[in-house]
């Protein structure tokens, strides 16, 4: 693989790099450059950020090569990128090497033409990235590939494992024996019912069929691994009761009707789970109902977990407005102090106020306690600023004025005493 | 794959029902999937017809027995409560077999009271395989035929390679 890469890659990357390449091919190996391009670095970065570490007189070339590729890259892509950038910048791999969008948009078209034989998908796959996180980087779709691949086995495993030997289908509400045997708690539930009360697996004795509870962490894994399934599995069983039609239309719906309902408090919901736990005692008909209740339980609090950031976030939010306005106000109200200190001494304060207060008649009480508290503290801030105003002109205007007569008599005196 | 084609000869578009099924008929389904991406050896299995509930099969006599090379037939019908009773599984091909009466029906434990609702139509077909290697002559249904196998096992093998010659070539 890395060899096809590299083989593939190599004429196609000479005529990218020219200008880099006084430079850049010293600095590291193809081979290493392929294992980086295949890593989703692509080199030129690399080479930047060796660059930058190393600190010499080589940066210079490097910003010119990049105002000469600078035309090589359609600007359809760099403007992508960079709102990509915008949106979230922490999430970008290489934040570090300080790229700009031009680099960025380079770097990611060299990659296309780099895997020619991929183009048309990593194109595409590059697309669904945009819609859908929007901040992805060639790293995340190199690494994705391999990731899928590796994760793909796993998964069906894991369906195999966590499917019921009953329905075949995956777990839903999985019930364990005491044999450690794991079902569909109404498969389970049935069989005991229907083939006597052994285990469908080792047909050891199942001490009774009837009290068979939840296996929480395997139906919350199941839940994790598998949300299709579950949710296709609970349209299903909406389907097949002709009562809980009346409520749900089939797939999609279903879900809608979960999400809106999970405005309730998940308080309310979690106490009736308990409840139809506890009613366990009846048989088959409560199931569906309970069943429902269960699962909407479990979703009402997925859904509620998920929302509680948003209603935190909203209460600062209204924190912070509320906390704003006060410094907004009393930075207005100081302005306005400040205002009409000058509008009274131009001699103007009357028709100040009486504006003031007219603009002010149609809030609420509040603003007039505002308002109220305002004027006694203008009024205290006028008496105490004035006060000491003229104090200190008069002061100063009479050290003046006997400054200057002790000065003139000085004059007076000298030039009487030594005439000119 | 195969048991579309040599078996019932019914298209592999017509097994599949388009409307909503019952939880058997969903079983059901997934058994055939199953059956069809990993088929048991010398095994294949599936729907006559429209029916999901009737299946034909076929089972290849393995070699080192005296029913080597013949192909059987058998019927599978599946009981509407399916996976809780066991389905009903009848050879169509005449069989010399002490676990086979002369209607055909199977006598196995596993599809009387040894049934189990995590057995599939798979693992019955395997026992059945295995049936033909090693007959249960602890429980036969046909009695004579038990007492050849453990009287004189050579005239057993041979009375079996004569009838799955006739019937089952």
């Amino acid at each position: 693989m890395a060899s096809e890469e590299e083989s593939e890659a190599s004429p196609q990357d000479q005529k990218q790099q020219n200008p880099v390449a006084e430079n850049g091919d010293g600095l590291f190996s193809p081979r290493f450059k392929s294992v980086a391009a295949m890593a989703g670095w692509d080199e030129e970065a690399i080479l930047v950020a060796a660059l930058v570490v190393e600190d010499t007189p080589d940066r210079l070339c490097k910003n010119k090569k990049r105002t000469g590729l600078q035309f090589k890259t359609p600007p359809s892509n760099s403007r992508r990128k960079r709102r990509a950038q915008r949106r979230s910048p922490v999430s970008i791999p290489i934040v570090v090497l300080d790229l700009d969008e031009e680099q960025n948009a380079k770097g990611e078209s060299e990659q296309t033409k780099v895997n020619v034989k991929n183009v048309e998908n990593e194109e595409k796959r590059t697309e669904e990235e945009k819609k859908t996180a929007g901040d992805e980087l060639k790293i995340e779709e190199n690494s994705g590939v391999s990731c899928s691949n590796s994760v793909l086995p796993c998964i069906d495993k894991l369906r195999e494992e966590l499917s019921c030997a009953i329905c075949l289908e995956i777990c839903y509400e999985p019930s364990t024996t005491t044999c450690g045997h794991s079902f569909c708690k109404k498969c389970l539930r049935s069989a005991a019912d229907k083939c006597g009360k052994r285990c469908p697996k080792c047909r050891q004795l199942i001490s009774n069929g009837r009290s068979c509870t939840i296996n929480t962490v395997l139906w919350n894994t199941i839940q994790l691994l598998f949300p299709q399934e579950v949710e296709g599995r609970k349209a299903g069983g909406a389907l097949n009761n002709p009562e809980e039609n009346e409520h749900r239309s089939p797939a999609r719906g279903n879900q809608y009707n979960v999400r809106t309902r999970s405005s309730r408090p998940s308080l309310a919901s979690s106490s009736s789970q308990t409840s139809s736990t506890r009613r366990r005692g009846n048989p088959s008909q409560d199931e569906d109902a309970e069943h429902r209740i269960l699962g909407r339980g479990i979703n009402n609090n997925v859904e509620s977990r998920s929302v509680r950031p948003a209603s935190v976030l909203h209460r600062d939010g209204t924190m912070r407005r509320r906390g704003r306005p006060s410094q907004d106000e009393v930075s207005a109200t100081a302005l306005r102090l400040e205002r009409e200190n000058l509008a009274r001494l131009l001699g103007r304060d009357g028709s100040v106020r009486r504006w003031r207060i007219t603009s002010n008649e149609d809030d609420d009480e509040d603003e007039d306690a505002v308002l109220a508290l305002r004027l006694q503290r203008e009024e205290f801030m006028d008496a105490f600023r004035e006060n000491p105003d003229q104090s200190n002109r008069t002061s100063l205007s009479s050290a003046r004025s006997n400054l200057r007569a002790m000065a003139s008599r000085a004059i007076n005196i000298r030039t009487r005493r030594h005439p000119i | 794959m195969n048991s579309s084609i040599g078996v019932g000869g019914m298209p592999a578009a017509s097994w599949v029902s388009t409307t909503s099924l019952s939880a058997s008929g969903k079983r059901i389904q997934r058994e055939m999937v199953e059956l069809n991406s990993d088929p048991p050896p010398d095994c294949s299995a599936g729907p006559k017809g429209d029916n999901l509930y009737s299946w034909v099969s076929t089972i290849i006599g393995p070699s080192g027995t005296p029913y080597e090379g013949g192909i059987f037939f058998l019927d599978i019908i599946f009981p509407s409560d399916y996976p809780f009773k066991p389905p009903k599984v009848i050879f169509k091909t005449r069989i010399y077999h002490c676990n086979v009466d002369s209607a055909g029906n199977v006598w196995l434990d596993i599809l009387k009271d040894s049934w189990s609702p995590a057995l599939t139509i798979t693992k019955v077909l395997l026992a059945i395989r295995s049936m033909f290697t090693n007959p249960h002559t602890y429980s036969p249904i046909a009695l004579d035929i038990a007492h050849m196998y453990l009287a004189d096992r050579a005239k057993h093998d041979e009375l079996a390679a004569e009838w799955t010659l006739r019937f089952a070539k």
